[in-house]
């Protein structure tokens, strides 16, 4: 055994010098290489991880906001309709009562006038008789006199 | 015997293992050491200058090995059966494959093995030395043996290689246990026999044509220097794997 690790040149110092350079390579590279290089790889992959999630997020967040705004315009439409229909009804209301307004005060003039056309008539009967008493009277006296 | 596996002048040498260049206080710095830590610098350096220049948003360079990086540790989840056992035994796994891989690969840039030092080559291809496959083959079995142990538990684990259930099993359990430590020598032999092989084969090319006819060689033994990484890295796993195994006995079939 001697002889043939003798003849391969095996020495313990060399073999442990080589044990030792092979160590010293792997705690560098592991520092150095491997380390770094898996935590580039681990965030990178955590990275997209993340990123996969905020689509898929915000995706989810785009679905529900348009949910949102149909609902919002769907009840914007319900009130629209109802404003309407109360504009309307309360257009319909307000013409019926001017329209009655109108008309009463319509008949309420038509009255006066009729009123004052017939004291009008009545007052000028009046006059009239008066003239007519007053010029009898005139013709009286002118038939007086002349047969005086 | 005293040449490393290149050709000079007009013979061919071949040596198994690794020359001393220096020798300081005591401790030989042989041409593969040498090599090893040119190797790991230039590992290190660029570790330093990727980390540096990581973004979130990746380029092309920082893509590729987060592609390499994901596909290994979601085949060692896959392999483990647990998330949190990959992301543990990647480093190693990984540091692995890189090391060896880079070292098989370093290897045939020109002046490996063909620059001198006095009369001995400079720089080795690591894993052409047993010392370099030893130990990480150490480094592999003690973890696979840990990790056994820390998973199941001391005695579930011994109980995997040394059972009195009944005598089959007795010679089974043994049996693994052999198995086992001979990974300690094949884990090792077949780094060091495959890259080893490969400069012998193309130092004897060279020596026959040493234009063209090592290129396809060439080409070869960078595939090889790339499936040894590959091998040496996967069975780790692998044996990681059947360490933490429930015992036979306890599984539900």
């Amino acid at each position: 055994m001697e002889t043939l690790l003798d003849a391969f040149g095996v020495d313990w110092k060399l073999l442990l010098a080589q044990a030792v350079n092979f160590g010293v390579l792997l705690v560098v590279l592991w520092l150095v290489l491997y380390k770094p290089v898996m935590k580039t790889l681990d965030e990178r992959a955590k990275k997209i991880a993340q990123g996969v999630e905020d689509a898929e997020r915000a995706s989810q967040k785009l679905a529900s906001a348009d949910d949102e705004a149909a609902n919002i315009v769907a009840k914007a439409d319900v009130n629209a309709s109802t404003i309407v229909t109360s504009a309307r009804t309360s257009a319909l209301e307000e013409k019926a009562r001017i329209v009655k307004e109108a008309e009463e005060r319509a008949a309420r003039l038509e009255k006066d006038a009729q009123a004052r056309a017939k004291e009008e008539a009545a007052r000028a009967l009046r006059d009239s008789e008066r003239e007519v008493a007053r010029l009898s009277i005139l013709a009286a006296e002118k038939v007086l006199t002349k047969r005086t | 015997m005293k040449e490393h596996a290149v050709a000079h002048e007009s013979s061919i040498h071949v040596v198994l293992k690794a020359e001393e260049l220096w020798n300081i206080a005591g401790f030989p710095i042989t041409n593969s050491l040498l090599m090893t830590w040119m190797t790991i610098a230039l590992l290190v350096l660029c570790a330093f200058l990727f980390r540096n220049s990581l973004k979130m948003v990746p380029g092309k360079l920082q893509a590729a090995v987060e592609w390499l990086f994901e596909g290994v540790l979601g085949y060692m989840a896959e392999t483990l059966e647990s998330e949190k056992l990959a992301r543990r035994f990647f480093p190693l796994i990984m540091t692995i494959f890189l090391f060896v891989f880079l070292a098989n690969e370093l290897a045939f840039l020109p002046g490996v093995g063909s620059l001198l030092w006095g009369d001995t080559p400079l720089l080795r291809a690591p894993a052409a030395d047993l010392n370099m496959t030893l130990a990480l083959a150490i480094i592999a079995f003690l973890t696979i043996e840990i990790t056994g142990v820390a998973v199941l538990g001391f005695f579930k684990y011994a109980g995997k290689y040394v059972s009195f259930k009944s005598p089959v099993d007795f010679v089974v359990g043994i049996i693994e246990l052999l198995s086992n430590v001979g990974r300690l020598i094949s884990f090792s032999f077949r780094l060091f026999g495959n890259i080893f092989a490969g400069e012998v084969m193309i130092a004897v090319a060279i020596f026959f044509v040493a234009y063209l006819l090592p290129v396809p060689l060439m080409a070869f033994e960078v595939f090889v220097g790339f499936i040894q990484a590959v091998v040496f890295a996967l069975l780790t796993l692998f044996f990681i794997k059947i360490a933490v195994m429930e015992p036979h006995g306890e599984e539900v079939h």
